[in-house]
């Protein structure tokens, strides 16, 4: 196992490398620039422009803006004055010594700025997710355990009208009911903040932080609960019905043993790998719940990186989430040779 | 079968994660450590006798304002987001302010310097001029020292290096700045500058930085003082939860005796626009600034709710003309083949019923047709007729230019038209409307296309962002546009450098970015007019801006459609609040009350 999770991380190099001159090429061929994209801004004095241009590096060819993003440029000459002559070596020291650049908006490291708003975003994400696994892993095994009943007819149709609603409006429709609407009787404050992770100004506490995440836990959760459960369901019908399971019941083992012990363990493996896969939202966020519940996570750190062309952000978030992505697929593939002796990574 | 312990150990070291990740996430906000002590200038506390009945304390006074995105810093003058500079006003000073009528006032300034008061010399040999600037005595750093002339020298400096600085109005004009003594000093200009007043002012972003505090090397843009400001203004930063909110506090030390009234006041981002209004009606929220129309249209309505539009307009929404062939860069030898006869850019401005379209769109009254550049006081004082819309006219026009529709599909063709477009060439162009602009903006185009189609003219409406319309390499600068339609305006009274970088000959794109005459409009009447008014004489500017209009009016270069307020919703428990279009609407927030 060793040995192949080794193999696995020296093939993920020359992987990542090729996604990494993808992604560089996409985000600089993409049409506008970031001059005038910052905030959405109107037009930029072209004497302001020009020096913006030579501060950001975006006055050299493509080919040595990805060189300097990857291996930096302390090892060679600029003309940081904009003088015509190159006279001292840069500061950058390029994404493979760890500098992602310079925000082209606040003027800040692109890690600092990721650095202040990944917390926020794990915290609200893996709450999410923990939820998620909660509710729908015990729908999906009475899903199927009790296949055609009451309960199995209305979580399907509940199942489909969570995958079905557009997540944004669910949001708004969240805000309006149990902010505008529904108040506690007792204070007679709406029943739940319209967003933000805590009140202004109030000191620490549990139930404020509680309460702030309840909603875009719920508008997070919908959709992902209606997919698992389905996906749990499906899993373990198919083991339901293999030879092994019914020779468990024709031995006599109990009821419970043969579901929980033979057949949800065995379902759960594809359930594990897709969480697996799903682990990268953790760090990349859900831009509408961020958006609509004033979440200040990473969701909304890419966006607006993206329309405001703030390249050094957008492209660290891209490579990070690009690198999270064959991690997680790695570990995928470990959890599943954890759970099934019967794989082998020889 | 599944091994037990691997499976539990699996499972335990996941929501061990999780749990931790939550944690560390739900610890009590992180508070910026201050920097630096209080100032000395606060008086110290002296032993009182103890009273019998100590009277209740006050209850700490908070408002809310809704910001959709965090302030990048709070340096206004590096991009304009609106947002740093909303942020900057609270916590820095400049020399002199425009109030929202756009008259000046003075700051960190003691008093404005005019010809009058000998502040003003100007060499009229050499057209150079003197600015000197006494400042207050009684402005403090947070950590007590005092604001001086050179940390006004030490800012203009650090925003002109070349490495690290920026570019900033004035600075073509300013030749150096002299000290005379901690609270004097000399700016040279190279040039009679008329907009000297608010060269250094919240209209542009320029306050004044702490040169004590500021770390020269790390430079202007670059500095972390940006993050995290040593305060001169009427608040303090307390807190800044990225993404989140920014606490403010009332400077104890603040120069203007028992101002502010407010203790705190919350920056809370709200990037929804539709929970921004919800947050208004429901009362959590106090002023919510650049509202929507129709949200403030709509919360006016509630009893608790005002709203502020701002007594002078700046934004000019207009349609900017490509007079040259795509790309061609030249009006005269390679003409836009539609647009490059004026007929058919005046008739265009009698096709287009702008009041209609204010009226329909813009009900709340403060969007006006506007037919001229000079629409602000001081100087709307030209007495240029409206146009009178009459679509038959217009339809002359086309056909005086030798546009007719002779294949009968509603859209004229070049049949001896003037601009040297090929016969039977379409009246067909590119029409595109800034995106970010919002509903308002699509709906202005659509009503502008139905128009234009009406006299057989065939324009193509999309929608393109800022940044692909106005990037370097960008549509615009590069001249692959027909037609675009945009507003924009300058701040405080001086439209000279507006004019100038919009409209003079000079200005059109080169590859040394010049200027912004993307419709490379040349007349050299015009720039002569231009050079002139940069001169203080405000009775002559009159008269050189008149006749400007009269040839803009002529040529056509760009179409003005309408201008419009801007409009803060907000409680009126709050008293004091006046939306300007040349500072952000907190200019004055050391004057705000709570009366409710």
């Amino acid at each position: 196992m060793t040995r192949y999770i080794i193999r696995r991380l020296v093939q993920a190099i020359p992987m990542m490398f090729l996604v990494s001159i993808v992604l560089f090429v996409l985000v600089h061929v993409t049409p506008g620039g970031p001059l005038t994209g910052l905030a959405g801004q109107r037009r930029i004095r072209p004497e302001k422009a020009a020096q913006l241009k030579r501060q950001f590096g975006l006055d050299q060819p493509i080919t040595v803006q990805y060189l300097v993003w990857l291996v930096g440029n302390d090892w060679m000459k600029v003309d940081a004055d904009g003088d015509g002559i190159k006279e001292s070596y840069g500061t950058r020291t390029g994404i493979l010594r760890g500098d992602f650049g310079i925000s082209f908006k606040t003027r800040n490291p692109a890690l600092v700025e990721i650095t202040r708003r990944l917390p926020n975003t794990i915290y609200l994400m893996s709450i999410t997710l923990l939820v998620v696994a909660i509710v729908a892993i015990p729908i999906g095994i009475i899903s199927a355990i009790k296949q055609y009943s009451f309960f199995d007819i209305f979580v399907t149709t509940a199942s489909f009208m969570g995958q079905a609603i557009p997540e944004f409006w669910l949001g708004l429709i969240l805000i309006l009911v149990f902010f505008a609407w529904l108040n506690n009787p007792i204070t007679g404050e709406p029943l739940f903040p319209p967003g933000g992770m805590k009140t202004l100004g109030a000191d620490f506490s549990l139930w404020d932080r509680v309460h702030h995440l309840i909603l875009p836990v719920t508008m997070g959760m919908v959709g992902w609960v209606a997919w698992y459960s389905r996906f749990l369901r499906s899993s373990m019908l198919d083991v339901i019905h293999q030879d092994y399971i019914r020779t468990a019941r024709a031995k006599g083992v109990a009821e419970r043993t043969v579901q929980f012990k033979h057949a949800l363990k065995n379902a759960a493996i594809p359930l594990v790998t897709i969480l697996a896969l799903d682990l990268p939202y953790i760090f990349s966020g859900s831009l509408y719940v961020e958006i609509l519940f004033s979440w200040p996570g990473m969701g909304r750190l890419y966006y607006n990186s993206a329309v405001g062309r703030d390249y050094p952000i957008l492209l660290a978030i891209l490579i990070i989430s690009a690198g999270l992505m064959i991690l997680s697929n790695l570990l995928a593939d470990i959890a599943y040779g954890i759970l099934d002796p019967r794989i082998r990574y020889e | 079968m599944i091994n037990k312990k691997k499976f539990g150990m699996l499972a335990l070291v996941v929501v061990t994660i999780l749990l931790l990740s939550s944690l560390v996430s739900c610890g009590p906000a992180a508070t910026e450590e201050p920097t630096v002590e209080p100032g000395p200038i606060e008086p110290a506390p002296t032993e009182a006798p103890p009273e019998p009945e100590e009277p209740e304390p006050e209850e700490e006074t908070s408002i809310v304002i809704l910001l959709p995105d965090d302030p990048p810093n709070f340096n206004g003058n590096l991009i304009f987001s609106g947002y740093d500079r909303i942020a900057q006003e609270m916590v820095l000073l400049s020399l002199a302010e425009l109030d929202p009528e756009g008259n000046a006032y003075p700051e960190l300034a003691a008093e404005l310097p005019t010809e009058e008061n000998g502040g003003v010399v100007i060499d009229e040999d050499a057209w150079t001029m003197d600015v000197t600037w006494k400042l207050r005595d009684d402005v403090y750093w947070e950590d007590g020292e005092p604001v001086t002339a050179d940390d006004v020298t030490f800012t203009w400096n650090a925003a002109m290096d070349p490495e690290t600085g920026i570019w900033t109005p004035g600075a073509d004009y300013t030749d150096s700045i002299e000290v005379i003594d901690d609270y004097t000093f000399v700016i040279h200009y190279n040039s009679v500058y008329p907009a000297y007043l608010y060269q250094m002012s919240m209209a542009h972003g320029f306050t004044v930085w702490p040169e004590h505090y500021c770390d020269a090397e790390q430079g202007y843009s670059y500095w972390d003082c940006h993050m995290d400001p040593l305060a001169n203004g009427p608040y303090l930063l307390e807190e800044w939860e990225h993404g989140d909110h920014l606490t403010f506090v009332r400077n104890p030390n603040y120069f203007e005796e028992g101002k502010p009234y407010i203790d705190k006041v919350y920056f809370q981002i709200v990037p929804e626009e539709s929970v921004q209004k919800t947050m208004m009606a429901e009362g959590v929220a106090d002023v919510n600034f650049w509202a929507r129309e129709d949200f403030a249209l709509e919360l006016d309505e509630l009893e608790f709710i005002d709203v502020s539009p701002s007594p002078v307009t700046r934004w000019l929404m207009q349609l900017w003309i490509n007079l040259t062939a795509r790309g061609a860069a030249d009006p005269v030898g390679s003409p836009h083949p539609v647009f490059g006869d004026v007929r058919v850019r005046q008739a265009m401005r009698i096709a287009i019923d702008v009041d209609s379209i204010v009226q329909g769109i813009y009900p709340s009254g403060d969007f006006h047709n506007v037919w001229t550049q000079f629409f602000r006081p001081p100087y709307n004082i030209c007495d240029t007729p409206k146009p009178v819309v009459d679509p038959e006219a217009a339809e002359a026009l086309l056909t005086e230019a030798g546009w007719t529709d002779t294949d009968g599909d509603g859209v004229r063709e070049c049949h001896g038209c003037a601009t040297g477009a090929p016969e039977g060439y379409p009246m067909a162009f590119d029409f595109i409307v800034w995106s970010e602009g919002g509903e308002d903006y699509v709906r202005t185009g659509q009503l502008i296309a139905e128009y234009l189609q009406a006299i057989g003219m065939d324009p193509s409406l999309r929608l393109e962002t800022g940044a692909v319309l106005w990037d370097l390499d960008g549509l615009e600068l590069t001249g692959n546009f027909d037609m675009n339609m945009w507003d924009d305006g300058y701040p405080g009274t001086d439209p000279s450098d507006y004019l100038w970088v919009y409209y003079a000959s000079s200005a059109v794109p080169t590859a040394e970015l010049e200027g912004w005459n993307i419709m490379y409009w040349m007349n050299e009447e015009f720039d002569a007019l231009l050079d002139e008014s940069y001169t203080v004489d405000e009775e002559y500017r009159k008269e050189l801006f008149c006749q400007m209009d009269e040839i803009m009016q002529a040529e056509m270069p760009t179409i003005p459609l309408y201008d419009y307020a801007e409009l803060t919703i907000y409680n009126n428990r709050i008293e004091g609040i006046r939306s300007t279009v040349n500072a952000m609407v907190n200019w004055n927030i050391a004057d705000w009350k709570i009366v409710k």
